[in-house]
């Protein structure tokens, strides 16, 4: 048994929805069965014999998709365990829902990464588009649990409408970051855009660079050094791998309660350490 | 058996079955964390009275601490599941959460107790949860800053009321014995001894003459009384004085025992130590049985 691996033959000319290509739904199907099952693409469906070139035979507990291109949409999406390695880049919706599991990009994604997610972890080694961790439109929460990296740059709205987990983004995040969220942590080692924590109900954003400019309903609360984040550190250094780069993380942070205009009960927290 | 002089009666301790919990308390240096710990864990001697027994078990490292900070293990233990777990919010949230920069952590895994599940309404609304590393804590904003506390501790079942009798010629040898033996009980891990200062004076035996009291004295070990009563205690016995143990697991309390006779004897006939005896109901109500002799063999 060797881990499958799933090579992409050429661009397909629209987006595909290749959600059913996880660990836990391929586990136990043989070759023939994998390339037979059906993806949506637009109006049409496509096989996965259409579209990939297949080594490998088992998908537990790891599945590698290669030369992935930012056309192929929701990959990971309600995965429940195993891992998914993409070399290259991704579409939209990765990790869509998922419940557990790991999903590494090596290349850039595009929005809605974690969208929705209530478990499991995602590594994004490049950049990633809006809605990090967001909700999908209409939805009331956003991601709900695990953990969300992105070593590049996080576009705008991230973490919009999150309710629980943490997002880790190495670079710089867009504007409306953390918009409306209801809860959990959002680290942010570059810089932010316009109007952080737009809506924040609760939850807490740690920056480590203040923003253009600090929102009007954001109040300066002064400078403490709060013990949950000597927890954070640990838990950062337990983690290991693409968390270490998120440390040392400094214990004390000047806070400012917001967002005032829904309740004020969130938090922007500016690491001292590295405050310009 | 005679070791150093000491005879170990061929007899043993009765304990029974309990609830227990393990709280880690942290604070800013070792001292708040002792205040702490040391609030906590008072008036905790009998379950008979006090709801619960409890002790601090050992002091913890910053490296064995979540948050990185000096700290004490605390382990209380109490008769049922819901005695505990009214103890432990009574105890935490009137001595741990009212300590200067304290915090509480669970300290063992087992069945989930309310730590700071309820606590946190303290808050008053301001309180965060944060979830790390799939654990729940509460912030709740107190006028220090923010008190730290884990959702929940663990329950699990384990063993209360092992003990030993140390039979001197005199209150000052018993004493100085019991010392000796509580210094080296207290490096056993997963074991406390709920007394003052580890030590009973005021053994009990079931029942009494007056109908209201469920225990009273322990006359056939009152040296005072010997020749008035049934006595247990040859006249070179001065004074007694018991160490009850209670412990994680049945080994916990074992290893407890041993440490503490062995540090009894060590002090030996020369320090005025007569006799190791044990207390027990003649077997019959509790299901952990420490026979001396087996233990120190």
């Amino acid at each position: 048994m060797t881990e499958l691996c799933l090579t992409l033959k050429h661009t397909p000319a629209q987006m595909v929805d290749v959600s059913a290509l996880t660990p836990d739904l391929l586990a136990g199907k043989s070759r023939e069965d994998i390339l037979r099952i059906e993806l949506l693409s637009g109006n049409r469906k496509l096989r996965v014999a259409d579209l990939f070139d297949l080594s490998g035979n088992d998908a537990q507990p790891s599945l590698t998709i290669r030369a992935s291109t930012d056309r192929l949409a929701s990959i990971g999406a309600r995965m429940q365990s195993g891992s998914i390695a993409i070399a290259g880049d991704c579409g939209p919706y990765v990790g869509l829902g998922m419940r557990g599991g790991k999903i590494v990009v090596h290349g850039t994604a595009a929005a809605f990464v974690g969208c929705g997610m209530r478990g499991g972890s995602i590594e994004v080694r490049g950049d990633a588009g809006d809605f990090v961790g967001g909700a999908l439109p209409g939805d009331k929460q956003g991601m709900r649990g695990g953990s969300v990296v992105i070593h590049g740059n996080a576009g705008d709205r991230a973490g919009d409408r999150m309710r629980r987990g943490i997002i880790l983004i190495a670079g710089d995040a867009g504007a409306y970051c953390g918009s409306r969220m209801l809860a959990g942590t959002i680290v942010v080692s570059g810089r932010v855009g316009h109007w952080p924590g737009f809506g924040l109900k609760r939850g807490t954003l740690l920056l480590a660079h203040p923003p253009p400019e600090m929102p009007a309903t954001f109040q300066d609360a002064g400078e403490h050094e709060l013990l949950f984040l000597a927890l954070l550190s640990r838990q950062f250094e337990r983690e290991g791998g693409p968390f270490k780069t998120f440390l040392p993380l400094s214990n004390r942070v000047r806070r400012y309660c917001g967002d005032l205009a829904t309740g004020g009960n969130g938090e922007i927290l500016l690491g001292l350490s590295s405050q310009t | 058996m005679i070791l150093n002089g000491v005879a170990i009666d061929d007899t043993f301790a009765e304990a029974f079955g309990m609830r227990a919990t393990r709280i880690i308390v942290t604070a800013l240096n070792l001292k708040w964390a002792y205040e702490a710990a040391r609030t906590m864990t008072g008036f905790a001697t009998s379950v008979i009275g006090c709801g619960c027994e409890a002790g601090i078990e050992r002091e913890l490292t910053p490296d064995e601490t979540p948050d990185g900070r000096p700290g004490l293990a605390v382990l209380l233990f109490a008769v049922s599941s819901k005695e505990l777990a009214k103890q432990v919010e009574r105890r935490v949230g009137q001595c741990v959460l009212t300590s200067p920069t304290s915090a509480a952590f669970s300290g063992i895994d087992g069945e989930p107790v309310a730590l700071g599940k309820n606590l946190r309404f303290f808050g008053d609304g301001y309180q965060m949860s944060k979830v790390i590393g799939g654990r729940r804590y509460w912030r709740v904003p107190v006028m220090d800053g923010e008190f730290l506390c884990e959702e929940t501790t663990g329950m699990v079942r384990a063993v209360g009321g092992g003990n030993f009798l140390v039979l001197a010629t005199g209150p000052a040898e018993a004493l100085a014995a019991c010392e000796a033996a509580i210094d080296a009980m207290s490096k056993v891990r997963g074991a406390i001894m709920p007394f003052p200062g580890g030590i009973v004076r005021s053994g009990s035996k079931v029942g009494s003459k007056y109908r209201a009291l469920s225990a009273s004295t322990n006359d056939a070990y009152c040296p005072t009384l010997r020749g008035a009563v049934d006595s247990a205690l040859s006249p070179d016995i001065g004074a007694v004085l018991e160490i009850v143990i209670d412990g994680l697991t049945e080994t916990d309390v074992r290893n407890a025992m041993r440490a503490g006779v062995e540090a009894v004897c060590h002090v030996g006939a020369a320090g005025g130590v007569r006799r190791v005896s044990a207390g027990n109901y003649g077997g019959k109500l509790g299901p952990f049985h420490f026979h001396l002799r087996e233990i120190l063999a």
